[in-house]
């Protein structure tokens, strides 16, 4: 089909498609701003400084598992194990902190271990499994919270000793630390995609499997690798979500339903990428993870009922999938 | 021509894969800087040949002699090492990625602590040279693959193989897929490469095609090497009935 066309057909053709494309992959900026705009005179105490740090805080936690699974969706792996880290890293941080008595650092370093090994367990058995990391990591979660069940005995671990909250809280220009860390979550991602060669391959990897491998991409390494920066960014916010709420999350859902999966996935798709892999930039999710966030504390600000907001932000995932599908067709 | 120097000789190769013998004993000569053409019809093991060549497939008996040298083809890695590098006909081209970054694919320029960091200069500055060298029509290097022609594309995946030192330059079919323009588009980039030196394989089933820019043409037969003519002293019949079998004298 393409030979039937002339050089200056396909020219004209590929232009119109790719400021089509520019819009679909851009719009994100644009609605957010305008919601902004909106909550502003809409929602009352939306516009004040106490509100929108609340919001940062809230974007945070969400935003750094979504800056990891996006390196997992570009290598072409949708992570749905979310969840089961989470757990894991949240039940060892409590279990370490209050229990065993570990300090402050060897605690988020083993918390953080935990996320790696969830992460190499993940890639074991989609790379050695040859499994689709959709069905795979749908399982292995069922692996990871039960262990987070077994270890926690299926009770919330209440955190009573100081130094947690307070450590991993600290402000900095006023600002709590983890949005710091969020914000640094994004500038590595953005130059390990962008600048590495490491970054490249997940791009390729995620694109064409095939292509890449016979061009030489260690694919199987990549997706492994991108499978462990996901459970890490995972096991990362669950140490935050566990210091800010002083006790476990069993299912990572502690902030309001902000932190979990179809958040991630939701921003993700809202950001522009294609759930097939190899399509779209690290930033624009941070903007997503801010849209889903002034979204969700709008409403909650105009008194709309919990139900409703839940509802608009299924109609929001709905939505980006549509998004992604129709980009999917023009690529 | 009795002059060529061949570059690379398959020496009584020989492959199968269970009950079938796709390629019986064949030493093939592909010359130097010629235009060395496969041709023969669907399963008669042009395929087999050329994976071996390119290390995409291990033998089961019988060697190669690069240069000269008797050498094994481990794999592809091995077979760019000899400087041989396959051109596939489906090109292997990641479309949601520039031209830049496919001709680099999985060899990249790097810099810095590590050589982590992509050298994205480096690679733009030496894409720009050899797609100048093959006089490849590519306005912008910058562009997704997926807005490229057939003619443009196939000008990229030669890029790749030219960047990664290939000096035997595989080309299965590249014609087979393209209409009129763009299929003068690809003879004229093998005559650009051939003008530079390099030595073609060109896997056709355009027998009119071959006669036009080949120097050699090979005819395999059922897994077996019928024979190699010299392009001036074939006629399109000769060649036609030893794609059918029959062993000219």
């Amino acid at each position: 089909m393409l030979g039937r066309l002339t050089q200056g057909e396909l020219a004209i053709k590929g232009r119109r498609r790719e400021q089509l494309l520019f819009m679909m992959d851009n719009g994100i900026y644009v609605v957010t701003v305008l919601l902004f705009i909106v909550f502003v005179f809409l929602a009352p105490y939306f516009f004040t400084p106490r509100n929108l740090v609340n919001i940062l805080i809230s974007a945070s936690l969400a935003g750094i598992v979504t800056a990891g699974y996006t390196v997992a969706i570009l290598a072409g792996q949708i992570d749905t194990s979310t969840q089961g880290v989470l757990a894991v890293a949240t039940v060892t941080t409590a279990l370490l902190f209050e229990e065993l008595g570990f300090s402050l650092p060897m605690t988020v370093i083993f918390a953080l271990l935990a996320g790696i090994a969830a992460g190499l367990f993940n890639g074991l058995i989609v790379v050695n499994g040859k499994i689709v990391a959709f069905v795979a990591t749908l399982a292995t979660q069922g692996v990871m919270l039960a262990i987070a069940l077994f270890l926690s005995g299926g009770q919330t671990i209440t955190i009573a000793r100081e130094g947690l909250q307070e450590a991993v809280f600290i402000r900095v220009f006023g600002i709590p630390s983890s949005v710091w860390i969020m914000f640094l979550c994004y500038i590595v991602g953005y130059v390990l995609l962008t600048q590495t060669k490491l970054g490249a391959h997940i791009y390729a990897t995620g694109a064409d499997y095939r292509a890449s491998l016979l061009s030489g991409v260690p694919v199987d390494r990549v997706i492994r690798i991108a499978l462990v920066i996901s459970a890490l960014t995972a096991a990362l916010t669950a140490v935050l979500v566990t210091a800010r709420a002083k006790q476990s999350a069993m299912f990572g859902l502690a902030i309001a339903g902000s932190v979990d999966f179809v958040t991630a996935l939701t921003a993700v798709l809202l950001g522009g990428f294609s759930l097939f892999g190899g399509v779209g930039r690290i930033e624009r999710n941070l903007v997503a993870v801010l849209f889903l966030t002034i979204l969700g504390n709008g409403l909650q600000l105009m008194n709309v009922p919990t139900g409703i907001i839940l509802i608009v932000r299924g109609f929001a995932l709905v939505l980006a999938v549509i998004l992604s599908v129709l980009r999917a067709r023009m690529t | 021509m009795a002059s060529d120097e061949v570059i690379l000789e398959t020496i009584d190769l020989d492959k199968s894969f269970g009950a079938v013998h796709a390629v019986r004993t064949v030493s093939w000569k592909v010359y130097a800087g010629r235009v060395n053409a496969l041709v023969g019809d669907n399963g008669a093991g042009k395929s087999t040949l050329i994976k071996l060549i390119s290390g995409a497939l291990q033998p089961n008996a019988g060697g190669f002699r690069v240069r000269g040298q008797e050498t094994r083809i481990g794999g592809p890695a091995g077979a760019f090492g000899l400087g041989i590098a396959a051109v596939y006909q489906d090109l292997a081209l990641v479309e949601n990625r520039d031209v830049v970054m496919n001709m680099f694919l999985g060899s990249e320029l790097t810099r810095g602590p590590g050589q982590i960091f992509l050298d994205h200069k480096g690679m733009l500055r030496q894409a720009h040279e050899v797609l100048d060298d093959i006089h490849a029509r590519i306005p912008n290097v910058r562009e997704m693959v997926r807005n490229l022609s057939g003619g443009q594309r196939q000008a990229v995946a030669v890029g790749r193989a030219l960047i990664r030192g290939g000096e035997i330059i595989i080309m299965d079919e590249p014609t087979a897929a393209l209409g009129v323009e763009q299929t003068q588009e690809v003879l004229q980039l093998i005559d650009t490469l051939r003008a530079q030196g390099k030595t073609i394989i060109l896997i056709s089933h355009n027998i009119q095609q071959v006669f036009e820019i080949a120097d050699f043409i090979s005819v395999m037969f059922h897994g077996e090497l019928i024979g190699t003519r010299p392009r001036d002293e074939a006629t399109e019949a000769d060649v036609v009935a030893m794609i059918m079998g029959k062993r000219s004298p």
